[in-house]
């Protein structure tokens, strides 16, 4: 099992608890996707994630134990 | 039947004091439809070639359109135009609120004001009726203040006001127009137009509403915005506000930081919609901030309008003048190196008090910082203001100097290219300015298209005139449907300019053309995230106005003619492709994140520009407007000379 430190901004939030403030660590499979962990996180809209800080656009990427993942909903003009 | 349109248009002379009404008949509505289209048709008839700008020969529109005032979200938006003082060409800028649909109800389509009055006046409508009244005893107030007066004067507390502030008064060349003292025709300088004829304000109240051809079609439509709204790409706008992109442009690198020379600003994470929901948003402390924190235009149920408060600490900032957008948070933030929220929302304040484009004062003050810390300016040259990168509390000075007008300030009032040329020393370097108006908040070292538009657009740089590049690139997936009613099935490299790329990135701006013509917010309405995309507009048009026999081709039709009438007014005035040119820093690389190195390329640029101006119709070499592409457009009528 991996441990993915996981934070949520504005709207995405409200996929947690409202105490969480956002905030999670997940157990997942190991060998886990980005794309699997949207789904587990029930995403389906646009976003924007980074992992470890790094942008990440690859959604079949592999996370590895003690990623951190944030995920940012958002427009992309404004 | 006239649906959605008054079928009027108000004439002032503010020189001979005499106010008339024109009756335009249906061919002109469906032709232009409203906003940007209908405002440019009037320059381009009324308007002498190669007056000043803050001469009372300039020419200041304000247009509404065919779907104003009508039940619905996105709609209640004004379109300012005239000659920019800021840019030496059209001048143009849309501002929403509830002041756009009153003044429909008030009975006018649009006002067209020419000549300057003696004393300071403003603009009474209501009901039909129209008189200029005697303002000396505003003159000089801040836009809350004014308000407060005119609805006293008048005895209606519904009544809304458009004016600007002292800083319109005194000509700031980036001075806007406001309405509800926070809601801003922003950009390209309509305030100082509308100071320089000494018209302080426009105060609108009426009970008329537009008919509707299709009411249940309309109704229909704005139960299908509502029902939808949770779970659209803007439901996160709607809460967090537009600050809520600060997060993802960081991690994506489109964040510009330390006046553009770089993507990622550290402090990102204290200035975002998140934390601004969470700190300062009225109602925050009580968890509250939904109800009390947000605000919002005619009939609009998105409520993305922010209303900060803070009653503590250095920074105590008024509900009264709202809350700042991201990119307020941008030009006065991460421009600036700033990560100080409470001063970020009294720099907004300040703007909204004095009547200032949040954007090219922060950009602005952005450009002074980073000559100030590369060592061009001096204490000597800023009244003693330390600009070091991250200095809040300087920036919040500045702002307000440039307000009032006063010191540095008085030199910064004139925008960051007149500033740069004066004081030479190699300050130009600095500049992030396109047709001499300061860029706003998305880099096109990033998303590239922006390099395009921004560079040819002809009021300068603006983040608001076509769709950004993920539509097209990595999020393409998610909007392929939208995409295709563009003419678009094919996703594109990323920072790429392909032709197919230049091809899409000309249509989406058509699409936002229109959508200035018929004033409708390009959050709830456009071609990829927003709440309804180009087949709702359509039905939105033919539900209001009932040409059943209007087509998505007939709307982008629209939006190609008021982009050809605007660079044909610019060619008029001399402005031509000579003056699409880039910042020369944007040719540079950007530093750290990950656009860490991401530069311009100049030959593709300009191969680019070449196949831009091709696409339009229009002549490569000059990048003016082709007779031949005038006339296809139904603007025969224009001489270019």
């Amino acid at each position: 099992m991996l441990d993915i430190y996981l934070q949520l901004y504005s709207i995405l939030r409200e996929k947690l608890p409202p105490e969480a403030e956002g905030r999670a660590v997940l157990q997942m499979d190991d060998g886990v996707t980005l794309a699997e962990l949207l789904d587990e996180l029930d995403i389906s809209r646009r976003v924007v994630i980074s992992v470890n800080g790094d942008h990440e656009s690859n959604r079949s990427r592999k996370l590895q134990d003690g990623d951190e993942v944030k995920i940012f909903s958002s427009i992309s003009g404004g | 039947m006239a649906y959605g349109y008054t079928g009027k248009i108000l004439h002032v002379d503010l020189t001979s004091g005499m106010l008339s009404v024109e009756e335009p008949d249906e061919t002109f509505y469906r032709k232009y439809m409203g906003g940007s289209a209908l405002a440019m048709y009037y320059l381009l008839k009324e308007l002498p070639v190669g007056v000043d700008p803050l001469g009372p020969e300039n020419i200041l529109v304000m247009a509404l359109s065919v779907l104003t005032g009508t039940a619905i979200s996105g709609q209640s938006r004004l379109t300012a135009a005239a000659k920019s003082p800021l840019t030496g060409g059209i001048g143009d800028s849309q501002g929403g609120g509830f002041f756009p649909a009153e003044l429909k109800f008030a009975g006018f389509d649009a006002v067209v004001i020419k000549g300057k009055t003696e004393k300071p006046v403003y603009l009474w409508i209501h009901d039909g009726q129209y008189e200029l009244r005697d303002a000396s005893h505003l003159w000089g107030k801040i836009t809350g203040e004014s308000e407060a007066a005119i609805r006293e004067e008048l005895g209606d507390e519904k009544i809304e006001v458009w004016q600007i502030g002292p800083a319109g008064e005194k000509g700031v060349r980036f001075a806007g127009v406001f309405s509800m003292s926070n809601r801003a025709n922003g950009r390209t300088g309509m305030g100082a137009v509308m100071g320089s004829k000494n018209l302080k304000a426009v105060a609108v109240r009426g009970k008329k509403r537009p008919s509707v051809a299709d009411k249940a079609g309309l109704r229909e439509l704005a139960k299908w915005g509502a029902a939808n709204l949770a779970d659209s790409d803007i439901a996160g706008l709607a809460k967090y506000g537009t600050a809520e992109t600060t997060g993802s442009n960081q991690t994506s690198g489109t964040l510009p930081a330390y006046n553009y020379n770089s993507g990622v600003f550290d402090g990102w994470e204290a200035i975002d919609g998140t934390t601004m929901y969470d700190t300062i948003l009225r109602g925050a402390p009580d968890g509250k901030q939904d109800r009390a924190g947000r605000d919002t235009c005619y009939a609009c149920t998105v409520r993305c309008k922010r209303v900060v408060e803070i009653t503590e600490g250095k920074y105590k900032v008024d509900p009264h003048y709202g809350g700042p957008e991201y990119e307020t948070t941008s030009t006065f933030g991460n421009y600036c190196a700033i990560d100080d929220l409470a001063a970020i929302s009294k720099a907004n304040e300040i703007c909204n008090k004095y009547g200032l484009d949040s954007i090219s004062c922060g950009a602005t003050i952005a450009w002074a910082f980073e000559a100030f810390n590369e060592g061009k300016l001096t204490l000597d040259d800023t009244d003693g203001l330390d600009l070091t990168w991250g200095n809040a509390d300087a920036m919040v000075q500045l702002t307000e100097h440039i307000a009032k007008r006063e010191g540095f300030g008085d030199l910064l009032a004139e925008g960051s290219e007149r500033a740069a040329k004066q004081i030479g020393r190699g300050t130009e370097e600095y500049l992030i300015t396109f047709k001499g108006q300061e860029a706003p908040a998305h880099m096109p070292r990033v998303k590239r298209s922006l390099a395009v538009i921004y560079t040819t657009n002809p009021f300068g740089a603006d983040h608001q005139s076509h769709e950004h590049d993920p539509a097209i690139e990595d999020d393409f997936e998610f909007y392929e449907d939208r995409m295709a009613v563009l003419g678009f099935t094919e996703e594109q490299e990323v920072r790429s300019l392909s032709d197919e790329k230049i091809r899409w990135a000309m249509k989406s701006q058509h699409m936002y053309s229109t959508m200035d013509s018929l004033d409708l917010c390009q959050f709830v309405f456009g071609p990829a995230w927003q709440l309804y995309g180009p087949e709702e507009m359509l039905k939105l048009v033919q539900a209001v106005t009932g040409w059943e026999d209007v087509s998505f081709d007939e709307l982008q039709t629209v939006g190609e003619r008021r982009l050809n009438m605007m660079r044909a007014f610019n060619a008029r005035e001399g402005i031509d492709r000579r003056a699409d040119v880039l910042p020369e820093k944007l040719f540079k690389p950007l530093k750290g994140g990950v656009s860490d190195g991401w530069q311009l390329d100049r030959d593709e640029v300009e191969a680019a520009l070449d196949k831009y101006f091709e696409l339009c119709g229009w002549d490569v070499e000059t990048g003016v407007p082709t007779k031949g592409k005038l006339k296809e457009l139904d603007l025969g009528w224009i001489d270019i000379g």
